[in-house]
């Protein structure tokens, strides 16, 4: 690991500044550094200087009304012990829980893990079907993008030099539902995620998956093919079926294509089953 | 889970304990292999120029070796670096040592090599797509080739009311020990000295002496604390080079693996496929035919040592009138086979449960019924023609029969229960030599293996000076010397060294206790015991203080001394009964019978251990706390290769999951609560009748979970892992 020079700054001003005086490449934010600290050993990066947001005042959890915006900095341990989440946001408190290992969790970031933009991340389906947008800070300013658009393949994101990333907003709470399937339960890198959340607002679906190239992406035709409240069966089979059919479902060291889409369609039912059985749907 | 206390935790728990990948010496250089770019091909040049111009660097080279090598004879077959011919991936091409490791490392990126890529044999069916024919043994593919036979084989197929005819297939595994392999070099005046992380000093020192050509007694191995071995460290591996090294510098230097390299470099477990035949007549298994494809990797032909000894586990352990076993040991380019934990015997266990269960089921006989009808008892004949010894398999198959029909009543739908047996030896192995010193306080045992981690050595060598003695435990210390200070010992591996130091340890006592009895004018042996904190000796009507027994020359020395030596129980096979190449006797026969309650997801396939239970023929347990941890740390490692455990090597001889992220070890999630019985009273070959428990216990765990499995949904899984997806192929989901 070649050295670098350690700042930590106090406000996000100080933060864009020191990111902004090199070239891209060059200064790396460091959160929790579960991402950070492989890519320097391995030799993927290899910045002069290294950001450290921990003094930002950005380890914070805010309810305003139906909304949560989530610290970009917030320890995921610190999401998932939080009772209100785990009450409202059933589907993201799984998500949540079944990154890697409680030691990681301690210091893994939510705005680390949207940086890196992994397709296997186990966060971002649960996300995007919450409709959640990303508030960033940078030189020209502030700006909301939807996590759709800031998302684009792995390690590409819309986040422009000097920007760095605040906080996440989840606009309501829904009734959620989060599944995946691994090679070994814990701490493994998920062969296929699934999503699903009911919008109660405006009635309707939203399903997404995980775990295959370029990225998570939400699936709005198997979405739709829920309708606008609770589905038949037949419904839920066909929203699997949909799912499967997903093009981007592909074989790799982790899982052949078909048993990919094999899972992804039995997930997407049986989280549509979770959601419109349980408690939180509305009449 | 067990709690109990190991002598040196206090040690390890203070980060004081001087593993092998702690080792850092002052002025100490670093080094790293230069690693083949393929894994077949001819060297066309190798250029170390640029790398020897950097500063502070020094490179050896297949052509540096004249200058440094000994004038003793060397192994002519396993050279130290690819000379022409580049047969597996990252084999070294050289070596290089630099003031840090990333200056080795850029030195390393600076030697330039050009080759020219030859075909690559990966894998066992490209191979053989059909099973070797007749012109195979002359095949360079082939390293060693075994047949036996007995009986009327073909008489008894052509006879059967059934032949049932299966093939398996089982997975590469890794040892995954915590801490890879490193040491450190430095030359002491005439002395080769290395500390090394190893399962086997003297090992080390034989065949670092014919790898370089210099003697036995100008090297010293010295063991650091070994941080898990599993079989990987059993071997000389890294030594030499740093030796070379230290020599050429005139540097201590130290040589250390990532654990990537581990991965790539390792010795272990490699892909099979078994073939399975079985004859029933009546009910009764008549005859069988099995045969092995083992992938041995680049294992030396003719130095195979796993295709015969693991086949015996694919007849084994049940009663066979007639048999043909035939073995082919496959070249292909990955590193050479290196032992894994009771080498292959848990994937043999999984075939061989596995047909016997399908067997069973094809022929609509109770399955447990059929097996408990063939299984080996005491004064049977192995199908080699050994007569079977004191066996505990046939009383631990009932103990989880018991088992297995209390959980079935309370298994809830989904969930099924099944029995795997499997069974191992002790292997002796060379040595077993020790030397004790009796002191007015302590009773001292000096020996030459490092404690693995397992427990044999410090907790089970303690146990074993304890009972002979009649001293307790807090009185007596397990020390290590070095190959220049201790007696020859051939390693801590194949579940020995509870059975060789031990009855070692026995003898020595022993002795002792005879001198003693002498002193006190008695017959016989003396009695040991402790009063106001000294040690007592006392015999017939007569009892001294061991201080004033000591002759002056003792009393200066610490203590009265004496020697003990283990030698391995005479075993034969019926050589009359093998065909071609290699068989194996066994030491003893050491039985286990697991249980395991597994639910099945039916759409995914995912299984999931939910309760494990592990009968085990111990002989005799000496210590129960470390006993059970070895059945307990078996059974997790098995569950690995039951369900997770699959190294990948690609067409072009890559491992693909080189790391702790793809290949998957089981983390605590999925390791079910173990309850662990001893089957007691069926001697094996150690102390007070004991039989070695370090391997014994993962051998059954991949034949439990499958037969489980199979229970629980009907998957018949014919290859390992039973991963999810395999699960789902074989319940015809995909």
């Amino acid at each position: 690991m070649a050295s670098f020079d350690l700042v930590v700054p106090e406000t996000a001003e100080e933060a864009i500044a020191a990111l902004q005086t090199l070239a891209p490449g060059e200064a790396a934010p460091i959160a929790g550094g579960t991402n950070l600290l492989f890519d320097l050993e391995e030799g993927r990066i290899a910045p002069r200087r290294i950001i450290s947001l921990r003094r930002l005042p950005w380890r914070t959890l805010d309810w305003n009304g139906g909304a949560l915006t989530i610290g970009s900095t917030l320890p995921l341990r610190s999401l998932e012990d939080d009772p209100e989440v785990r009450r409202r946001h059933p589907g993201l408190y799984e998500a949540v829980r079944n990154v890697g290992g409680v030691a990681l969790r301690h210091r893994a970031t939510l705005g680390g893990n949207l940086v890196r933009s992994s397709p296997a991340s186990d966060l971002t389906p649960m996300l995007l079907a919450l409709d959640a947008e990303v508030d960033l800070v940078g030189p020209q300013g502030d700006r909301r993008v939807p996590l759709d658009r800031f998302l684009q393949s792995s390690r590409r994101t819309d986040l422009r030099p000097g920007e760095l990333v605040r906080s996440v907003r989840l606009p309501e709470a829904r009734p959620s539902a989060f599944l995946l399937q691994r090679v070994r339960p814990a701490n493994d890198i998920s062969q296929v995620v699934v999503a699903v959340a009911f919008a109660s607002s405006e009635r309707s679906w939203r399903i997404a998956v995980g775990g295959v190239p370029p990225r998570p992406t939400l699936l709005p035709e198997a979405a739709a093919s829920l309708g606008s409240g609770r589905p038949d069966p037949a419904a839920v089979r066909r929203a699997g079926a949909s799912a499967a059919s997903h093009s981007a479902l592909a074989a790799d060291r982790r899982a052949s294509e078909e048993y990919r889409r094999r899972v992804v369609g039995h997930l997407v039912e049986r989280a549509v089953a979770m959601v419109s059985g349980g408690e939180g749907f509305p009449a | 889970m067990t709690a109990a206390v190991r002598p040196d935790a206090g040690l390890k728990l203070a980060g004081a304990a001087v593993f092998g990948t702690d080792l850092d010496v002052p002025g100490m250089l670093w080094a790293a292999f230069v690693p083949a770019p393929v894994a077949h091909g001819r060297i066309r040049s190798l250029d170390l120029r640029a790398a020897r111009a950097l500063p502070g660097v020094t490179v050896i080279g297949p052509d540096d070796l004249a200058g440094l090598v000994g004038p003793g004879e060397r192994d002519s077959e396993r050279t130290l670096f690819a000379e022409g011919e580049i047969v597996y991936r990252n084999q070294p091409l050289a070596v290089v040592a630099a003031p840090s490791l990333s200056e080795a490392r850029a030195a390393v990126a600076a030697v330039k090599v050009e080759v020219d890529p030859l075909p690559i044999v990966s894998d066992l069916e490209q191979v053989f797509p059909e099973w070797p024919g007749s012109d195979a043994d002359a095949s360079p593919l082939i390293a060693a080739h075994v047949r036996a036979r007995h009986g009327n084989v073909d008489v008894e197929f052509r006879k059967a009311d059934r032949v049932v005819s299966e093939t398996y297939r089982t997975a590469s595994v890794h040892q995954v020990a915590l801490e890879p392999h490193a040491c450190v070099a430095e030359i002491r005046g005439d002395i080769w000295f290395v500390r090394t992380t190893t399962q086997s000093p003297f090992g080390v020192r034989e065949d670092a002496s014919s790898l370089l050509g210099w003697p036995e007694s100008s090297i010293v191995v010295e063991g650091t604390w070994v941080g898990g071995g599993f079989g990987g460290k059993g071997a000389c591996f890294l030594e030499p080079y740093a030796l070379l090294l230290a020599r050429a510098t005139g540097r201590p230097v130290r040589l250390a693996l990532t654990y990537s390299e581990e991965f790539r470099l390792g010795r272990t477990t490699l892909p099979a496929v078994v073939r399975m035949e079985t004859a029933v007549t009546a009910g009764q298994i008549r005859a069988r035919r099995v045969r092995l494809l083992l992938d041995v990797g680049t294992s030396l032909p003719g130095r195979d040592f796993a295709t015969g000894y693991s086949i015996g586990f694919l007849l084994g352990p049940y009663r066979t009138e007639a048999f043909e076993v035939e073995g082919y040991a496959v070249r292909t380019h990955k590193p050479p086979f290196g032992p894994h934990r009771a080498p292959f015997a848990p994937q043999c266990a999984f075939v061989v449960e596995s047909h016997l269960d399908h067997v069973a089921r094809e022929l609509n006989l109770d399955p447990e019924e059929f097996r408990a009808r063939h299984h080996w008892r005491e004064g049977d004949t192995t199908p080699l023609g050994q007569k079977v010894g004191p066996f505990g398999l046939a009383s631990a198959f009932e103990r989880a029969r018991s088992t297995a029909r209390e959980w079935r009543a309370e298994a809830p739908p989904g969930h099924g229960v099944g029995i795997g047996c499997g069974f191992w030896s002790t292997s002796t192995g060379a040595g077993g030599e020790v030397r004790l010193r009796l002191g007015p306080q302590r009773l001292v045992v000096l020996q030459g293996e490092r404690e693995i981690g397992s427990g044999s050595v410090l907790a089970g060598l303690t146990a074993v000076a304890a009972r002979t003695s009649g001293l307790p435990p807090e009185r007596i210390s397990i020390e290590y010397g070095n190959t220049a200070e201790a007696p020859f010992d051939s390693g801590v591996y194949g579940s020995r060294t509870l059975g060789a130091l031990g009855r070692a340890i026995e003898e020595a006592v022993t002795a002792l206790r005879r001198t003693l009895a002498q002193r006190l004018g008695a017959r016989g042996q003396a009695e040991l015991s402790i009063e106001r904190d000294e040690i007592y000796a006392e015999a017939g009507e007569r009892r001294a203080a061991l201080v004033v027994l000591l002759t002056p020359e003792e009393d200066a020395a610490g203590g009265i001394l004496a020697e003990g030596r283990h030698f391995a129980p005479p075993r034969t096979i019926d050589e009359k009964r093998v065909l071609s190449g290699s068989f194996y006797p066994y030491t003893d026969f050491t039985g286990a019978a697991h249980v395991a309650e597994v639910s099945v997801d039916p759409a995914t396939g995912a299984v999931r251990v939910e309760r494990y239970a592990a009968f085990q023929d111990a002989g005799t347990v000496v210590d129960r706390g470390s006993a059970q941890a070895q059945v307990e740390g078996g059974v997790a490692m098995g569950l690995g290769t039951a369900l997770t455990e699959e190294a990948i090597w690609s067409d072009e001889g890559r491992l693909v999951n080189d790391g702790l992220l793809d290949y998957r070890i089981p983390t605590l999630d999925e390791i079910p609560p173990i309850a662990v019985e001893f089957i007691e009273g069926f001697a094996g070959a150690g102390p007070f009748g004991a039989k070695g428990l370090g391997e014994p216990p993962i051998v059954p765990v991949p034949a439990t979970v499958a037969i489980a499995t199979r229970a629980a949904c009907g998957a018949h899984v014919t290859e390992l892992p039973l991963s999810a997806e395999r699960v789902a192929r074989a319940l015809k989901l995909l």
